[in-house]
């Protein structure tokens, strides 16, 4: 009887939650007209049974579709030079000793705990000195720096035993053959959690695309969507469907590395 | 020997170090110094202004009612978020039916960008959208949400709570599932009922994971801004002009970035103190 209060609550309180995405896929799949349609709440709210990928068609060739591909440019470049650098500096901590480690360590860490959007402003003036504002690079460059992702790989690192180094040094390896052969290798759950985190980070970045990116080439979804919402005769199909992929194109990177993605989430507040 | 370590590693570390500089820790120093310049159409440049452009701020209404906006907004937040969350995380590890399912469902918005969860929102607030029409439903009136004064932002923090409590609750989960197992059956052979595991048992043990979620959480609510920008623009009459949005309000719109970059000194330094006082309380009565 206890068991099943505690479903039917966890029930009540999962649908709650769900519901908003819930009436925005259904009305992606139903013409903008219609989004007001079923106002006087009823089954019909959250499905439609005869749903079209109209608005999904007309998404491509909109501004919100460019804008969704800029996205997915912006933030797989983010990831891929995000990790090389974020991968070599944790390795640069964690292998070796040296004079003034616990300073370099300590500006990792505290360039952390600025938060980023607070100096957001101040950096968008430095960028516009630098002639950086509609431009990929621009846009990429915040996201590369990750002091939390150099810290969560530092810590992974740390654990690679000394003997495997000393033996690949034994057999000739350089520096840099040791990092490449042997710790990259070890580290792949590491490396995706800290993959995930630079991902999120970019694809969710609304502040810093929105002062740094706005012609239409540089433009990134969240800004383009939240434009056309902005407009008078917004067609909220459109929008509706812009939403939808916006969400399932991290949706989806998520539950494929689910498993990394709870380790980094949990590893950042509880070890 | 050592030397020779240090610069092979600094070569590494090389490309981090110039990244971290640069795009966080010069800005984060350029706010302080740009803060107290201002710019001079007489003398043609910028000037050394001292304190003036502080002085401005504390002397204007609007910034002051930016503060106090924000936080009533802190105040009011934060510990929904984190009793929610917390309450959920307990009751989506409890062994019944569908937990995993549910807590995907409550999981599922954080993967939605704030920003497009604010758009999503503007439409289920409009005076037609699905809000009212819930309400209807239930037999109440129509609200106007947005609109007004007094329930702007309640309906900001049930969007940022749809958004972010997700979120919080996988960190509360993760410690809950931490405390052994042994501990919860003692206290269940001792005859503790539910409410009283949860009191003395869970809460203690989850302590550390949540005071992280208490910080975290503040200082992400702190920094709030596409729903403002999105949603309201600071109205109406500035009730939801969360410090944020007037920072770039006022960079932008006014295009006056010194004294803005005061405004990034002070927002920081605001939640540098808040953030400080919650850690002080949480170690205060260990």
């Amino acid at each position: 009887m206890k068991r099943v209060s505690l479903s039917a609550l966890g029930g009540v309180v999962g649908i709650l939650f769900f519901l908003p995405l819930l009436w925005v896929v259904t009305n992606s799949l139903r013409p903008g007209s219609e989004t007001f349609a079923h106002l006087k709440l009823s089954w019909q709210t959250f499905f439609e049974l005869r749903p079209t990928l109209h608005n999904y068609s007309a998404l491509l060739s909109s501004d919100v579709g460019r804008a969704t591909l800029n996205s997915i440019f912006v933030s797989a470049l983010t990831v891929i030079i995000g990790l090389a650098v974020c991968a070599t500096a944790a390795f640069g901590l964690a292998a070796f000793e040296f004079r003034g480690r616990g300073l370099v360590f300590g500006i990792v860490v505290l360039s952390f705990l600025v938060p980023f959007d607070a100096i957001a402003i101040p950096l968008s003036t430095m960028f516009r000195d630098w002639q950086l504002t509609n431009t990929f690079t621009g846009l990429v460059l915040p996201g590369i720096g990750n002091g939390m992702a150099i810290f969560l790989l530092r810590q992974f690192f740390l654990g690679i035993p000394a003997e495997l180094v000393e033996a690949g040094r034994l057999d000739g390896l350089g520096w840099f053959g040791v990092f490449r052969w042997i710790y990259l290798p070890l580290s792949k759950p590491a490396l995706i959690g800290a993959g995930l985190m630079l991902f999120l980070f970019q694809w969710q970045a609304y502040v810093w695309p929105l002062l740094i990116g706005t012609d239409a080439k540089h433009i990134l979804g969240p800004v383009a969507l939240s434009n056309l919402q902005g407009q008078n005769f917004a067609d909220y199909g459109l929008v509706f469907a812009g939403a939808v992929v916006l969400t399932v194109i991290p949706l989806v990177v998520i539950a494929g590395f689910q498993r990394y993605f709870v380790q980094s989430v949990s590893s950042t507040g509880l070890k | 020997m050592r030397q020779r370590q240090g610069l092979i590693a600094l070569a590494f570390l090389a490309p981090a170090l110039v990244c971290l500089a640069v795009l966080r820790i010069v800005p984060a120093i350029s706010a302080v110094v740009e803060s107290f310049y201002s710019e001079s159409l007489l003398r043609g440049g910028r000037v050394f202004a001292g304190l003036s452009n502080y002085t401005d701020l504390l002397g204007s209404k609007d910034f002051r009612q930016s503060v106090g906006v924000t936080l009533l907004f802190t105040v009011l937040v934060n510990p929904i978020q984190v009793v929610v969350a917390f309450l959920l995380a307990v009751l989506f590890t409890q062994k019944a039916a569908g937990s995993k399912l549910w807590r995907t469902l409550v999981i599922l918005p954080i993967a939605t960008p704030p920003a497009v969860s604010a758009v999503i929102w503007s439409v289920i607030y409009r005076p037609d959208g699905l809000g009212n029409g819930v309400l209807e439903r239930l037999g109440l009136p129509a609200q106007p949400f947005l609109t007004s004064s007094s329930q702007v932002l309640p309906s900001l923090i049930v969007l940022l709570s749809w958004i972010g409590v997700g979120y919080w609750m996988l960190f509360l989960i993760a410690g809950i599932q931490e405390v052994p197992v042994e501990v919860r059956e003692a206290a269940l052979l001792d005859g503790a009922g539910p409410w009283r595991r949860m009191v003395s048992v869970t809460l203690p043990l989850v302590r550390r994971p949540l005071a992280f979620v208490l910080v975290a959480d503040t200082v992400s609510n702190l920094l709030v801004f596409a729903p403002v920008q999105i949603l309201t623009k600071g109205g109406p009459n500035g009730n939801s002009n969360l410090l944020m949005y007037d920072v770039y309000n006022r960079a932008y719109a006014l295009g006056d970035i010194h004294v803005a970059q005061a405004e990034v000194v002070i927002l920081v330094a605001l939640t540098l103190v808040i953030v400080a006082g919650q850690f002080r309380l949480l170690r205060g009565d260990q």
